[in-house]
């Protein structure tokens, strides 16, 4: 077999820069790492006509020489490098160079990698590294004929080639045909025929839209006659918004996209606006290079709109922390070297990490460059700590448009509201001064019965029993031993060792849309973790309600069902661990967590709101009780005293009343004269939130302006945006070894050495670096993109490794296609869907996917497109697939994230205790039904189901996902609810649709999953599998009943359940097939 | 099937021939004879997911598989395994200056003002024939301190959890390398055909203060295929995520539409001769077969009470540390080959010595009754066992310090480890630490060197066991300063 592209080579001996780009190898990885023919020496071996530097010579080096005579001087040996001519040629001490050109013999490096001498020979034994003989010789005649050295194919701006003269250039619809037959021809192999229409009609919609063609679609497709009828089909599915969201999935990949910060705490963050922005941009067809522009620096350009700031997005997808002791330098240092390393893989296709603590030991990539691109992102005002905020500065808010007069104007109006509110508070001082002198101890004020329910109180004379002040004939007493007696401030209180609990009855029977307000006095000496007033029916979903300390920070509960019908609220902060403290709850009947407050000594506490999904009934006949729920042990270590518990919401002042009678008191007993001003403040308060007319109201307008602006902010939408720093030029420190104190010289932001300049006129800031991406001289954007685009459609990428176009990358399978490729992208104005125009209407795409025997000896991995593109897709396009099939899928187009189905406890087992994205409550109803780019996306644990079937955590940039194929996702299509779900509510289509004909029935579900009816032999081969279940389930009412109620949406009446059952089963079998899981 | 990497094959040792025989004796009907036929017939098959690579391991093992007890959140080393008597007299004097050098501290302690000298509450005594300084706070374990080793010269240069933590599991503290048992996974391959190769576990906790998370990056594959990541094993809920049938689906409907959908994968393999068609067969079996295997595994009702006292009481209580050790064990019997469990709630700034007590009572005993165990059975000789996590904490309290309580910062400069069996020295200390456990005083041992010496004893060369990634023959130990096995511990 003669060697590949030895031809190409001998037509154009000379190396210019034009052949340079298309020469670009083809060395199958596959064949290099086949051993040579152990046999072979020097001379026996076949060697191509031409070497060349870059086809055959700097593998060899990467592999085996460059670890230690290549770029990065931290670990060069013997001051030896031979990635460069200059420094290869350079003579050595003892005056001779060690590659002489021309003279093999004379060649140091010829001696040292032939020698046998251990002590001698290169690479030493040491490195695990052996030259295979071919290698040897390839270097000895590459030596011989002139040691010519080549820069990287990919750094060489490309130019459009010539299309290559086929013999079968009736089979070539387009150019990308040519190039692709041309490379088969010369491997004796041919394109397939094309695919059959139903194929054809499946693959192009799934692949432009990511969604399965309805069986409408498919008939009007294959029943259409006209010439253009696939030509038509295409420009219907570009048309679709469904496209948009499908190409925005792979974006939001490779710009590491989520809902939460990553880092930490993990918590919720508001940049779905970036999310919707990507999916309108590839469906408004936006040029490629304004999309890049806009996102790298929308902020920059001139009077930016709303849309170019949101795009700058991008520069926040990344993960940020406020992670407590983390150093303020080292985070922006990580998160500059976050957006270096996504920018050069999604643009430029190279991976530059390692240059962040050396020189990058085999691309031209040095540490300078690396800190001088970091530069471009190191003047935003992002601050280095995100303070856990889903709307961490810089951010965007975007009002509705009918809240924008309000939103504009409120904080006017606020502040105005403050200010009267605060000269009345002076104005109100002569009043209060007079009326305080009124005052004296038999003055203490109360707030009033406010439906006051129950107040418990230690006997007086048994401190160990409790009575209910408001109906003082019952008392209460504790099972499981007994308390301690301690002292509070206000008398004896009792202190609650585990296991001690009194049964308090039937009080505090309330329901979700009451009002009501509890509390106590607590004193927490130690951490106390445990409910220490409960209503709650631990066995019936957690119903009723408590008040709970976790850590010592007290939380309230008011469950239908844990947890999703709930609310849970839990206060950041600890009860102080010394002093009594008032600690009190109040719930305004709401259901929601905003109607719930927790207050420690009347202060409104900041909270955790952790679940907020209450809807139902917390009536419960489980008995109250006092350090315990229905069952389980309670807290430990917390004393209590005077328990209340009021059938109304509290309002903060009462609350402050009941928080504050200890210090009233104090202060009332002292005369006039003698109270203090610390004593005063209370009563000051007192004054003004219950007895001074004009600071009630200006008090009330100014809350109400307050709740209004909350509740217009709540309405808003928040995205995260880049700013960038006034008055100041991008500049960075080089990190010695990557450390974030260890500053070494200052550099300016400029673009890598190896690569063309920043354009002429261009500012050395984000906007500049914008430009110069997009630049048309520039050798990487658009090949690099070109290819990843490809690698959505074909399954692999013209270069397979679609994030490393330096020289360790793949060199390209079609080097003179991606070239052509991505001169007609640059020229045709980067129009993104006329390059997915081109890629689906070629006659390599339309191929059957049908692999020979020989296709598979000679191509098995399809690098030579020898047949149509089939591989296993993303679990996204799964999961979407059954949701059209069922007739399920949401029509919705963007908006913030859901949480659809998914399997309880995911997200507690890895979360902090304080994240907000802890618990996982699902949403309801249509959420189940959204197409899979708007399912929530937790960092630290990614929707299972996605993640099962390769997707990347999105922690960092992937522009590629693996596709392995394991038991587990097995178990995702066949058990995951939303598939159970599918596949009954499929089957109740098939039973519509097909009648009572099991053919029928058959064909409804093989054509709204493959796409296709069925083939007789299918058919039969499904009967008695039919039968049988038919059988199973007639039998079993019990488990027809249950496997037909699985999801959230009710089975058709009309159908008989057994029946339904058992075609529930079959419609699964579909969506587990082989075909089903392919495009 | 994925096209990146190495196509490996079988290779022929031991493991492999029993996984085939297994395979034929456990794949129950309803396979065609076609799928079965190509399935034992194709090496890209066993490639996927479960022979390791051919040329390992590079000597003769002797760790087979590995358990990894993970204490998240840094314990305190000067609380637990590092005695340090003299710091008694010192207590709340100032660290010396001269102790803490330079060194980097957290923003946590950084701007506080002085640095108080916090002796361990604790009391330690020797235990064993070793005489192995013990902190009361293990009681249980003091009982089998003659079959560990003991590190107290572990360090990091991470000084916050999350990354410290990835770079105790991957060599490395940014996300994105391959954890250790990913590494085993890809290397040396699986020893069953019904379980995950490597599972990691998370398990309850009492100390609910100041809780640090985990993620999946910790026990990721990172560059390695995909399937080399650490399948989670729960507690609570379906032990391996989507593992159950639906409600009203029994065994045999499953098998029954299962032939089905093979019947016409079948079809399908023979129309395209696409060779993943053949793998999806396999996967859709192997995929039947763990639904009953798991459920086995995890089903621990046939343990007799002598082997589940060991464990103390909680291990009957799904999802706490005591049920994952023993279901640790159970796995790694059933040729699961590397386990993680870990147990968070250590990271004890403020009163630490309440927390601790709580965190050691939940794990005290079931190190104890793992160890044990497996010594009964015979298996500790082939199993490491690791205790530890991402480094530890400074001998200075964190705000005030007390007659009674303290907390202590994180400190990366030393800490302190355990291993026992797999070829592990028992009964030993190594590794030194100066009066304060501040400074490493005699060999130091780093993470990477950890790693390099948990290689080793799994027959693996540190530096020769590696996988091509952006142009480097990427390792476990890193390719930036040279990693040593430490051959003190080595038995």
């Amino acid at each position: 077999m003669r060697a590949p592209r030895s031809l190409a080579l001998l037509l154009s001996p000379v190396l210019t820069v034009a052949i340079v780009a298309v020469v670009a190898p083809f060395v199958s990885r596959r064949r290099a790492a086949k051993p040579a023919d152990a046999a072979g020496t020097a001379a026996a071996i076949a060697l191509p006509a031409t070497i060349s530097f870059n086809e055959h010579i700097r593998p060899i080096f990467v592999h085996n020489c460059f670890r230690c005579h290549g770029s990065d001087p931290g670990s060069r040996k013997a001051e030896l490098r031979l990635d460069r001519p200059e420094f290869a040629f350079a003579p050595r001490a003892n005056g001779q160079p060690v590659i002489v050109k021309g003279n093999p013999g004379a060649s140091a490096l010829v001696r040292r990698i032939t020698s046998s001498d251990p002590d001698v020979v290169m690479p030493p034994p040491e490195m695990h590294k052996t030259l295979e003989p071919r290698e040897k010789a390839l270097l000895e005649r590459w030596i011989k004929d002139g040691a010519q050295y080549q820069p990287h194919w990919s750094l060489i701006k490309p130019e459009r080639p010539a299309l290559p003269n086929v013999r079968q250039a009736d089979r070539a619809r387009n150019p990308i045909d040519r190039f692709v037959l041309a490379r088969l021809e010369e491997e004796g192999l041919t394109l397939n025929p094309e695919a059959d229409r139903h194929t054809l009609v499946r693959r192009v919609t799934l692949d432009l839209t990511g969604l399965p063609p309805t069986p409408e679609e498919v008939e009007a497709f294959v029943r259409d006659e006209s010439k253009q009828a696939y030509e038509a089909l295409v420009e219907r599915l570009l048309a679709r918004p469904s496209y948009g969201e499908h190409r925005a999935r792979y974006w939001l990949d490779s710009v590491r996209y989520a809902d939460t910060n990553g880092y930490h705490f993990d918590n919720y963050r508001s940049i779905w606006p970036y999310r919707d922005w990507v999916i309108n941009a590839f469906n408004a067809n936006q040029p490629f290079d304004r999309f890049t522009q806009e996102q790298i620096a929308g902020d920059m350009f001139p009077r930016p709109t709303q849309d170019q700031r949101i795009a700058t997005g991008f520069i926040r997808a990344g993960m940020s922390t406020n992670e407590g002791g983390t150093i303020p330098a080292e985070n922006l240092a990580i998160y500059a070297t976050d957006r270096v390393e996504t920018t050069s893989q999604v643009w430029l296709g190279l991976t530059v990490g390692c240059a962040r603590c050396h020189d990058h030991k085999f691309d031209p990539i040095s540490t300078k460059d690396f800190y001088s691109m970091a530069a471009f992102f190191r003047n935003t005002t992002q601050p280095a700590m995100d303070k856990n905020l889903m709307d961490s500065p810089p951010i965007l808010r975007m009002p509705r448009a009918e809240d924008a007069k309000r939103y504009a104007a409120l904080p006017g109006e606020i502040d105005a509201a403050r200010k009267a509110y605060d000269s009345r508070v002076k104005s109100a001082e002569s009043a209060f001064e007079a009326w305080q002198r009124t005052q004296g101890p038999a003055d203490v004020p109360t707030i009033g019965d406010e439906r006051l329910d129950f107040r418990l109180l230690p006997d007086p004379a048994e401190p160990t029993t409790l009575r209910n002040v408001v109906s003082p004939d019952r008392a209460f007493t504790f099972t499981g031993g007994k308390p301690r007696v301690v002292t509070s401030p206000q008398g004896p209180a009792v202190r609650l060792p585990k296991g001690v609990t009194a049964d308090l009855g039937d009080l505090g029977d309330v329901e979700s849309d009451e009002p009501f307000s509890y509390g106590a006095w607590v004193q927490v000496t130690d951490t106390v973790d445990g409910a220490l007033l409960a209503r709650m029916d631990v066995a019936n979903g957690y119903r009723g309600w408590d008040l709970w300390m976790k850590g010592s920070r007290a939380g309230a509960q008011i469950i239908s069902s844990w947890n999703q019908d709930a609310l849970r609220v839990l206060a950041q902060k600890a009860v102080p661990s010394e002093g009594w403290h008032h600690v009190f709850v109040t719930y305004d009947g709401s259901r929601t967590a905003k109607g719930v407050k927790i207050y420690y000594d009347g202060e409104a506490q900041e909270v955790f709101e952790e679940v907020d999904s209450l809807r139902g009934s917390i009536r419960t006949k489980t008995p109250l009780r006092l350090n315990r729920r229905s069952t389980g042990e309670g807290a430990e270590g917390a004393s209590v005293y005077d328990i209340r518990f009021y059938r109304s919401a509290l309002a903060a002042p009462k609350v402050q009343v009941l928080a504050r009678r200890g210090m009233l008191a104090a202060a009332l007993t002292e005369t006039p004269e003698q109270r203090t001003p610390k004593q005063l403040q209370p009563l000051r308060d007192y004054y003004l939130d219950f007895l001074d007319a004009d600071a009630m109201r200006l008090r009330d307008a100014r809350n109400a302006l307050v709740d209004e602006f909350e509740a217009v902010k709540a309405r808003t939408k928040v995205t995260l945006i880049a700013e960038e720093k006034k008055g100041q030029q991008p500049f960075a420190h080089i990190l010695i070894r990557g450390q974030y104190d260890q500053e070494g010289d200052k550099v300016q932001a400029a673009v890598p050495a190896a690569l063309p300049p920043l354009p002429k006129g261009a500012p050395a800031n984000r906007l500049g670096l914008a430009q110069w991406l997009t630049h048309p001289d520039h050798p990487l954007t658009a090949r690099v993109n070109v290819n990843r685009f490809w690698a959505q459609v074909f399954g692999q990428g013209l270069v397979p490794s679609v994030g490393e176009f330096g020289i360790t990358g793949e060199p390209p399978t079609h080097p003179k296609l991606l070239d052509w490729l991505a001169v007609e992208f640059r020229e045709s104005g980067w129009d993104v869907k006329a390059l997915f125009r081109l890629m689906v209407t070629s006659a390599t795409y339309r191929q059957s996917a049908a692999a020979t025997p020989l296709k598979l000896e000679k191509d098995a991995d399809n690098r030579l497109l020898s047949r149509g593109p089939r591989f296993r897709m993303h679990g996204e396009m799964i999961r979407d697939l059954a949701l059209v099939a069922s007739g399920e899928l949401s029509p919705k187009i963007g908006g913030p994230s859901v949480k659809p189905y998914q399997p309880p406890g995911l997200w507690e087992v890895v979360a902090m205790e304080e994240s907000n994205t802890k618990i996982y409550v699902p949403d309801r109803g249509q959420a189940n039904y959204r197409r899979s780019l708007y399912t929530f996306w937790k960092r630290a644990a990614p929707p299972p189901a996605m993640e099962t079937f390769n997707a990347p955590t999105r922690e960092q940039c992937a522009v590629d996902r693996e596709r392995t194929n394991s038991p587990l996702q097995a178990l995702v299509t066949l058990n995951d609810v939303q598939f159970v779900e599918a596949s009954r509510r499929l089957a109740e289509i098939a039973i519509h649709e097909g009648g009572e004909n099991d053919a029928g029935r058959l064909d409804a579900i093989a054509l709204h999953v493959l796409g296709r009816p069925l083939e007789t032999a299918e058919r039969k081969a499904l009967e008695p599998v039919i039968r049988d279940l038919r059988d199973r389930y007639a039998r079993d009412s019990k488990a027809s009943k249950a496997l037909v109620a699985v999801g959230d949406s009710r089975p058709a009446a009309s159908i008989p359940t057994p029946e339904l059952a058992a075609w529930t089963m079959v419609a699964s079998q579909f969506f587990n097939l082989d075909e089903a899981l392919n495009k | 099937m994925t096209t990146k990497d190495h196509s490996a094959c079988c290779s022929g040792g031991d493991d492999r021939t029993m996984s085939r025989r297994e395979l034929l004796a456990q794949t129950g009907r309803g396979i065609g004879a076609v799928a079965l036929a190509s399935m034992l017939g194709n090496p890209r098959l066993f490639a996927e997911g479960m022979a390791g690579l051919p040329t390992l391991p590079h000597f003769r093992p002797k760790a087979r598989r590995a358990i990894w007890l993970f204490p998240a959140g840094a314990p305190s080393q000067i609380d637990t395994w590092d005695y340090k008597p003299r710091l008694h007299e010192m207590f709340a004097k100032e660290l010396p200056g001269s102790v803490r050098g330079n060194q980097r501290l957290t923003t946590m302690t950084s701007t506080q003002k002085s640095f108080p000298v916090a002796p361990s509450l604790f009391k330690f005594a020797q235990a064993g024939q070793s005489g192995t300084w013990v902190s009361e706070l293990f009681p249980w374990t003091a009982k089998v301190v003659d079959q560990l080793a003991v590190v107290r010269s572990l360090h990091t240069e991470a000084i916050n959890h999350e990354p410290a933590t990835i770079a105790v599991n991957t060599g490395n503290q940014l996300p994105g390398r391959p954890c250790l048992g990913s590494w085993l996974s890809y290397g040396l391959g699986s020893m069953n055909e019904n379980l995950p190769t490597f599972v990691v576990m998370t398990s309850t906790y009492t100390n609910k203060s100041n809780v640090q998370a985990l993620s999946a990056r910790m026990w990721s594959s990172g560059f390695l295929p995909a399937r080399h990541s650490g399948v989670s094993v729960r507690g609570a809920g379906d032990p391996v995520l989507y593992l159950s049938d639906p409600d009203g689906v029994d065994r045999e409907t499953r098998r029954r539409m299962l032939d089905g959908v093979q019947a016409l994968n079948e079809r399908q393999a023979e129309a395209l001769h696409d060779p993943e068609t053949e793998t999806r067969i396999a996967q859709y079996e192997m995929a039947f077969r763990m639904q009953a295997s798991v459920p086995e595994l995890t089903d621990v009702s046939g343990e007799p009470e002598s082997v589940l006292g060991l464990y103390g009481a909680e291990v009957r209580k799904p999802g706490t540390f005591a049920a994952n050790c023993l279901l640790a064990r159970r796995m790694i019997e059933r040729g699961v080959r590397f386990v993680q469990i870990y147990h968070r709630g250590w990271d004890s700034h403020t009163n630490l010595p309440h927390q601790h007590r709580l965190q050691a009572n939940d794990t005290d005993q079931a190190c104890y009754g793992l160890i044990t165990d497996l010594l009964q059975r015979g298996l500790l000789e082939d199993t490491l066992v690791i205790w530890g996590g991402e480094f530890g904490r400074t001998v200075y309290s964190q705000g005030v310090l007390k007659e009674d309580n303290y907390g202590r910062d994180h400190h990366p400069r030393c800490y302190s480890m355990w291993l026992a069996g797999g070829g592990v020295k028992a009964g030993v200390v190594y590794g030194e630490t100066d009066d304060f456990s501040y400074n490493i005083t005699k060999d130091p041992v780093h993470q990477r060197d950890l790693h390099a010496t948990i290689l080793n004893l799994f027959g693996l060369n540190h530096d020769a066991f590696t996988f091509r990634h952006q142009g480097l023959d990427q390792k476990l130990v890193g390719v930036e300063v040279p990693a040593h096995v430490v051959k003190g511990i080595l038995a």
